[in-house]
């Protein structure tokens, strides 16, 4: 399991009143490109949250390792320094800091980015001009009155400047309209180009991994992993939908 | 002065409700009234009236040279003018013994209070009544069982008489508003007259509320009534103020003093439905202390008076002690309401949520006012004011007067406010559904008011919206 | 005023005891309805300077009318300027406290016309005192755009704005608190015509033992008018800072909308925070709105800021960087990006406030 990037056994977590995911195992390997599908509800993007720590979410059985470190009780913005991304279905809004002041904040903390202020203008510029992000973007204030799009490229932007070893990327695709959506994946396919970062793609929409190269399909209902696949499994699901998964769930007697 | 010839309604008949419902007067012929104004006899005579103990006459004079000597308050909101406080006289009394049977009660004030429903509701839904017609109580009563756990709920004048209480009163009587507060609580500690001392034991809940109703039916005259209440650690009252008088033209004062003392772990609820006519000057000044783990809640609806000032103040003096506020101010004709709650958050991990509505229409003006003030060693303190205003004409006015002082770096406090008027889209949208527009907009008042009255008894929620609807019959009609 | 010797120093000053008044006020005790402040008392002897055109006279101002006689005393002449109908003119206003400016400033926008004035208040240290007070005649159809900085490292400042707008006008403003021992800011902005707007983005940082009194206050005489003041600020150490915002929708402003929020950021244990932020309103057509939060950042951004890497710590540092950032960005004129730096320099380190100038592209002046 040494080859690993992330290894998660037995994890069971929950909101403080509410269990929400039930012992899962998950393992991605460095550079590999997994999705997680499951309906709506399934628990999807909590396991993306808790992977990265969200503090909403208590982890109350099971242990999160990932580049070789156990994460599991790491606060989000050390798993982040060590390599975890997740984008936001609903990127937060944050007034009064400029995007420029934001990513200059962030690449500076990481020993492996800092860079003199001439390469990251440059830098930023040029992933901003690949996203087609206009430059006056930068220096607005983060997140504040963007377009679910836009929302959506400033998170992909990010995604690139940090050049993470997992990227978790929580519904991207929802709610884009056509160039949007273009645009996004333009982005997935540079980071799995440049950066050889391994990738969990969450969605419940198939559209957007047509042009990506999966490795693994996992199939989550009810906070329960309940199958495991090759690519394959996706076009399954395109066709069949999630009921078989639902039943085999209930004739189990899970509830 | 005519004897109100209407036939007799109860508050509880809904339909049926009309303004004259707390506007009528009964003679006050053979009571005892004392000479307008105010003056150390005056003072003295209250006092020898009352037979009070030595100290209680010295805090009146010193109140009363307190008073003297301090201003009206300058430029301070609502004017009051017009109150002149040479023309009020401070102490009117019905001839009459306290009673604790309505039977003993004489004719004229039995009949006020049934037709204000007290003895009914206190049959059905009350652990002790307590009436106060004037400056002086005429009826209190309490339930066996509840007076069987300890419960005391008396007059303050009745304590004063029983050498067990006395000492009690004489700890706690002044000591959460100072009388240099302001002038009119100098004011009220000279000639006070009246109210309520409330003493709940350790671990004691009251299965039903406790009520006090103050009635003012002389014209020009003045009512200072003392609330004292006192919960002990762990015990549990909701205890309920009512107040209204008849209409006159000369002005009449209510600077009356409410004080309550909830220990640790203690819960207070506090409701208050206030009708005064409106020719009276509500200068009315309320406190609570609360202990650690101790809950206190203030329920207050404003209808009446001329001019308000009234700001109910909560000190939060225990760690995780909570503050609830839900008040609502109805400003119609001729009303100027300056209304709200101050909350002083001391103790850590205090909680403070004040949720306020106002009203204002023909006229009326309201002004919202609160302190939020969190102190030094109000770790983890969270406070949340939020408040609403709705216009429902453009003469009348609604003004938010909001402050906050925060000094402790780990608080967190939130404001919201908001001042509009009742949305086109929304009457038309009901009277698409069959609604008049009358009809429509009386909904969407009583909508608005709804989080308040539902905090409030069944009698006084009904109450209430029979007031909106009142009010709202006057705009359209 | 009440005017006095100090004997020590032989400076005569004088005491300002009500400055920046708000509208409606609250409880004395709770000392939030203004701020006293002791300067220079202006030289009065026999001198005439050119004052401004009398039109400015009825321009309210914030601060309110004792502070604006002291800084129409001690400024000595003042700057009038006109932007023609149609044309567009940028203002620059530079007070420098080593010198002790007191500034004194109208602008006339006629109709049509775009202005662009950059108020920038620099150079304050222990002692020193300085003060600018503009004032802003918009005719109808102007677009004004404001940016005023107050970045000293220390003395007193007293920075007044007063503005009138005409139909249609269109102000835009942004106010920048960043520095200070003792500073008090108090803008007025009258909306009398028709549809005219108004935005304010007002931001600022106050630490050590600095205390910083601002004042807003926005009247809504015209229908359809708009107002959208938007306030965040960072309270570090022992700051003290009162805010009052007054939204005045007088009777007639039939549709007017006027909203503000603010936020605040405390870091410190010992800050004191005021905040009173009114709405009056004798119009039923309208629309006000406030919001504030007051205290730490808020759960839902520390666990999104945290997700790309950022302790809570170093979250604040993002914030107060961000405030310079902003400043620099909005500055529009050099010697006012390098007023904002020197001040960053002092608040944040010289390297940050090197890179802010490098990330931004923008070349720092030497002081």
């Amino acid at each position: 399991m040494s080859d690993q990037l992330l290894t998660i056994s037995g994890l069971s977590a929950g909101t403080e009143d509410t269990p929400i995911l039930h012992d899962i195992n998950l393992s991605i390997g460095a550079g590999e490109t997994h999705v997680l599908m499951g309906p709506n509800g399934a628990g999807k993007s909590t396991l993306g949250h808790v992977i990265m720590g969200d503090p909403v979410f208590q982890v109350t059985g099971g242990s999160i390792m990932f580049d070789g470190q156990d994460v599991t009780d790491k606060g989000a913005d050390k798993r982040s320094l060590a390599g975890i991304f997740l984008s936001y279905q609903a990127p937060v809004e944050v007034p009064g800091v400029p995007l420029y002041s934001f990513l200059r904040t962030i690449c500076q903390m990481r020993p492996e980015l800092k860079t003199t202020a001439r390469k990251f203008r440059a830098r930023v510029g040029e992933i901003a001009d690949q996203l087609d992000i206009d430059q006056s973007f930068l220096t607005r204030e983060l997140n504040v009155g963007f377009s679910g799009g836009e929302k959506k490229k400033i998170e992909m932007l990010q995604l690139l400047l940090l050049r993470p070893k997992l990227a978790i990327l929580d519904e991207t695709d929802s709610g884009l309209d056509v160039d949007a959506l273009s645009i996004v994946s333009k982005a997935i396919e540079a980071y799995r180009a440049d950066c050889d970062g391994a990738l969990l793609m969450i969605t419940h929409n198939t559209r957007i991994l047509e042009r990506l190269s999966v490795d693994h399909t996992h199939v989550m209902v009810r906070g329960n992993l309940v199958a495991d696949g090759p690519a394959s499994l996706i076009d399954d699901i395109d066709s069949n939908g999630f009921a078989r998964f639902e039943n085999e769930l209930a004739q189990k007697g899970v509830e | 002065m005519a004897e109100a010839t209407e036939t007799t309604r109860k508050r509880s008949q809904v339909a049926d409700v009309d303004r004259s419902l707390y506007d009528f007067k009964y003679s006050e012929e053979g009571f005892e009234r004392y000479a307008d104004g105010l003056s150390t006899d005056i003072v003295r005579a209250i006092s020898e009236k009352k037979d009070e103990p030595q100290w209680m006459l010295d805090m009146r004079l010193k109140a009363l040279a307190i008073y003297e000597e301090m201003e009206m308050p300058a430029n301070w909101g609502p004017s009051i003018e017009m109150l002149d406080l040479n023309h009020i006289s401070a102490y009117v009394s019905p001839k009459t013994k306290q009673a604790s049977s309505w039977d003993e009660v004489p004719e004229d004030i039995k009949n006020t209070f049934e037709r204000l429903g007290i003895p009914e509701a206190e049959r059905e839904s009350l652990a002790g009544v307590g009436a106060q017609y004037d400056s002086e109580i005429v009826y209190h009563n309490m339930r066996a069982e509840v007076a069987d756990q300890g419960v005391i709920y008396t007059t303050i004048e009745d304590a004063l008489h029983d050498p067990e209480l006395e000492p009690i009163v004489h700890e706690y009587f002044g000591k959460l508003i100072p009388m240099r507060d302001h002038k009119f609580a100098a004011l009220h500690y000279a000639v006070w007259s009246g109210g309520s001392f409330v003493y709940v034991p350790e671990g004691v809940t009251l299965p039903y509320p406790l009520q006090s109703y103050f009635r003012l039916n002389a014209q020009g005259a003045g009512q200072f009534e003392h609330t004292l209440i006192i919960v002990e650690p762990g015990a549990d009252l909701h205890f309920i103020e009512g107040c209204s008088a008849p209409k006159y033209y000369e002005a009449n004062l209510h600077a009356g003093a409410v004080e309550l003392f909830v220990k640790d772990n203690a819960r207070l609820r506090y409701s208050t439905i206030e009708n005064w006519s409106k020719n009276m000057f509500n200068l009315n000044t309320k406190r609570a202390t609360v202990g650690a783990d101790a809950k206190m809640e203030w329920v207050s609806g404003s209808f009446g008076s001329h001019v308000s000032y009234l700001y109910p103040t909560t000190i939060m003096q225990g760690a995780r002690s909570t503050c609830e506020f839900t008040g609502i101010t109805f400003a119609g004709a001729t009303q100027d309401l300056d209304t709200g709650c101050k909350v002083i958050l001391n103790g850590p991990d205090t909680t403070a949520s004040v949720d306020t509505k106002s009203i204002s229409k023909d006229g009326g003006i309201n002004t919202f006012r609160s302190s939020i003030v969190v102190g030094r060693k109000a770790d983890r303190a969270r406070a949340t004011v939020s408040c609403a205003s709705l216009m429902l004409d453009d003469f009348s006015r609604s003004d938010t007067i909001p402050a906050m002082d925060v000094r402790n770096g780990s608080a967190s406090v939130g404001h919201e406010a908001t001042i509009g008027r009742i949305s086109d889209d929304t009457i038309l949208y009901l009277m698409s559904r069959g609604c008049s527009e009358a009809e429509a907009r009386t909904m969407v008042v009583n909508g608005f008011a709804d989080p308040v009255s539902k905090e409030l008894p069944m009698e006084y929620a009904i109450e209430m919206n029979n007031l909106i609807k009142l009010e709202m019959e006057g705009a359209i009609g | 005023m009440t005017q006095h010797m100090d004997a020590a120093a032989e400076v005569a000053t004088t005491t300002l005891s009500h400055i920046n008044v708000p509208p409606a006020q609250t409880w004395n005790y709770l000392r939030i309805n203004d701020i006293k402040m002791e300067l220079p008392t202006p030289k009065v002897a026999g001198d005439v300077y050119a004052g401004l055109p009398q039109l400015f006279g009825k321009v309210e101002v914030g601060l309110g009318d004792e502070a604006v006689r002291w800084i129409v005393s001690s400024a000595g002449d003042s700057n009038f300027y006109e932007v023609k109908a149609s044309e567009a003119r940028t203002v620059v206003v530079d007070i420098d406290a080593a010198t002790g400016d007191a500034c004194d400033t109208g602008v006339l926008v006629r109709t049509g016309a775009k202005a662009t004035i950059v108020t920038f208040a620099h150079g304050g240290a222990e002692g020193s005192s300085s003060a600018s007070l503009l004032r802003v005649v918009a005719e109808a159809d102007a677009e004004v755009s404001i940016v005023e900085i107050v970045a000293h490292d220390g003395g007193q400042h007293l920075d007044g704005v007063g503005i009138d707008a005409g139909e249609r006008a269109q102000i835009e403003m942004r106010q920048y608190a960043l520095g200070g021992s003792r500073v008090a800011v108090g803008l007025a902005c009258n909306l009398a015509g028709n549809k005219s707007r108004f935005t304010l983005d007002s931001r600022y940082l106050a630490q050590g033992s600095e205390i910083l009194d601002v004042n807003h206050v926005v009247r809504q005489r015209g229908r359809n008018t708009r107002a959208d003041i938007v306030t965040t600020g960072i309270l570090a150490d022992s700051a003290r800072k009162t805010m009052r915002e007054t939204i005045d929708l007088i009777h007639g402003a039939k549709f007017a909308e006027g909203s503000e929020i603010e936020t605040v950021l405390v870091t410190g244990d010992d800050v004191v925070n005021k905040t009173l932020p009114v709405i009056l309103c004798d119009e039923e057509d309208v629309a006000g709105n406030h919001g504030a939060s007051i205290g730490a950042i808020s759960p839902e951004q520390l666990s999104f800021l945290g997700a790309r890497g950022l302790s809570e710590e170093a979250a604040e540092q993002l914030f107060a960087r961000a405030l310079f950032d902003d400043a620099v960005i909005h500055a529009g004129n050099d010697d006012a990006c390098s007023a904002v730096l020197a001040r960053a320099a002092t608040v944040l380190g010289a390297e940050v406030a090197r890179d802010i100038a490098e990330v931004l592209g923008v070349e720092p002046k030497e002081a």
